[in-house]
């Protein structure tokens, strides 16, 4: 077994003509489960396909346990890969899928592998039904059952918890946390941040073709929530006297007047939730209105692309 | 493990909507000969309606047809449903997993064309068919749908139309332009099949080469695309 890292990307780029779906990214990974976040279009599933070999990259090289996979086939060996796909011959059962996986994999005794793999999601009781009258779940299941049936040691998931319930999302989070534990590098694409920090110490963050932050999930969790936040008021009457008094308070960073509104950003919402009623009591201004502006995840997004290129404030 | 793939590949052209077309497309020249069989007078020449048949309409529209189709369908639609990403990542050698698709497809094909070609030999040359009479055609369209198989399964990994680009080679090059020109018939798959066909029957135009050279043709076009096709399957994009 080589000692290079499941994966290094070095100053990848990928477009396609005039579209660029990622640019310049550098990353390695080596064991634990990592989240990919983005937003659709972000370049998750461009990074997912240039890590399994299903795209090369326009600039820079990418490199599975030290070697290219579309001129080394054999690196599948330790592959297991759940892309976006249904599962392929829907007209077979879910067990024969699996074991096809196997078999196509070298494993020895497959039927063994697929059996153990079907019972790791879960999935036995329905092992011998035909694919094709599958949920959406049920085959998320048989997607990730043939991925691991080989005892992969690299698992590249594209969004893998779509169209499962709560109960199986948890089984399959568990099952992730308990593959990454055991050394085995687990990349799981998701546009939730709530989802993978269940089970990612570490997140990678695409935000329109670029890496826009890495590291510790709870470090971008916190920088995720101690980001300037842009608040809405409604008064019932002009609101210059409000507005002034609020540019006065130390958490507000800014306040424009427009159309009747204010809109407020801060860099602690908290300090202003207390703050806002009192300044609007000394202004005798009744608040019609209040709410967050630009709280969406797209938003998120766009914060933390604009900072690592250095325009955030 | 292959046959496995080779299996799963067969079942499912076979299987697919567009077969029952492609049947109706085989038994074009099995209607036109029961056609011809009914309507027979004493003075026709039935070799000649066979050789016409054969060389005319089976060889370049009709064995083309089939194998192209089922040719591109064999990686071509595994393109469009992501099924092809699930062969791909597997450590089975790129030029095993394009020889089990141009084998399917092959196999497909032929299921079709050869009770075809033995049904409208039957009932064209009734009481004067052979052995060689249909032997010999028979070997010319299997060869040849090997190739158009092979080059379809190349052609569906490098282009989204495989079948418009297919079926634009079939009629302008080999049923237009390769049947003017001499010289353009030397890159036309039909006319080294038909080059079987005159071997027993009498041919319209002066044949590309003699049999051994066209098996041999065939063959090599057949190779060489399957092994550009596994080249191509470890660069091209996929979905």
């Amino acid at each position: 077994m080589s000692d290079a890292p499941a994966i290094a990307f070095e100053a990848v780029s990928r477009w396609f003509g005039d579209t660029v779906a990622l640019a310049d990214v550098s990353f390695t990974a080596d064991g634990g489960v990592i989240g990919l976040l983005g937003h659709n279009g972000a370049g998750k599933s461009t990074t997912l396909k240039l890590c399994a070999g299903f795209s090369t990259p326009s600039s820079g090289t990418v490199r599975i346990f030290g070697t290219n996979p579309r001129r080394t086939p054999d690196v599948y060996r330790r592959i297991g890969i759940v892309p976006d796909h249904s599962p392929p011959w829907p007209f077979l059962t879910a067990r024969r899928v699996v074991e096809l996986s196997a078999e196509l994999h070298h494993v020895e005794d497959h039927r063994g592998a697929a059996a153990a793999a079907l019972e790791t999601v879960g999935l036995e009781d329905a092992a011998d039904r035909p694919v094709g009258g599958f949920s959406h779940g049920m085959r998320q299941r048989v997607k990730l059952a043939q991925a691991l049936a080989h005892g992969p040691d690299l698992l590249l998931l594209d969004e893998p918890l779509n169209g499962l319930d709560p109960t199986q999302r948890s089984h399959v989070i568990e099952l992730l946390t308990r593959l990454g534990r055991e050394g085995r590098t687990v990349i799981v694409s998701s546009h939730v941040l709530h989802e993978v920090e269940r089970m990612a110490p570490r997140v990678l963050v695409l935000v329109n073709g670029h890496l826009v932050a890495e590291g510790a999930t709870d470090a971008i969790r916190r920088l995720i929530s101690e980001r300037p936040r842009r608040v809405l008021v409604e008064p019932d009457r002009d609101g210059r006297a409000l507005a002034r008094e609020l540019l006065a308070l130390a958490d507000v960073d800014a306040v424009r007047l427009q159309n009747g509104t204010i809109e407020i950003e801060t860099s602690d919402p908290a300090a202003l939730s207390h703050e806002l009623p009192q300044a609007a009591k000394r202004t005798g201004t009744l608040l019609r209105g209040i709410r967050p502006v630009g709280d969406d995840l797209e938003s998120v997004y766009a914060y933390l692309h604009d900072r690592a290129r250095g325009q955030a404030r | 493990m292959i046959d496995a793939v080779y299996a799963l590949t067969l079942r499912s052209l076979l299987l697919q909507k567009r077969t029952i077309v492609l049947v109706v497309v085989a038994l074009t020249p099995v209607l036109m000969a029961l056609a011809y069989a009914l309507a027979r007078s004493p003075g026709d020449h039935d070799h000649s309606f066979y050789s016409d048949l054969v060389q005319q309409l089976f060889v370049p529209t009709v064995a083309a047809l089939v194998a192209l189709v089922f040719g591109v369908s064999a990686f071509g639609d595994e393109r469009e449903d992501g099924t092809i990403l699930y062969l791909v990542a597997t450590p089975q050698a790129r030029l095993r997993l394009v020889v089990a698709k141009v084998a399917a497809a092959w196999t497909a094909s032929l299921l079709l064309l050869v009770p075809s070609l033995i049904l409208s030999g039957a009932l064209s040359l009734r009481h004067g068919l052979t052995a060689g009479l249909v032997g010999w055609p028979l070997v010319g369209v299997v060869l040849a749908s090997l190739a158009y198989c092979a080059a379809s399964v190349l052609l569906s990994l490098y282009t989204r139309r495989p079948i418009v680009i297919g079926v634009l080679y079939i009629v302008l090059w080999e049923g237009s332009i390769a049947t003017f020109a001499a010289s353009a018939a030397k890159l036309s798959i039909s006319a080294y099949g038909r080059a079987f066909v005159g071997k027993v029957l009498p041919q319209a135009a002066a044949p590309v080469s003699g049999t051994l050279v066209a098996g041999i043709v065939l063959v090599a076009v057949a190779a060489a695309t399957a092994w550009i096709a596994a080249r191509a399957l470890g660069r091209v994009e996929l979905p």
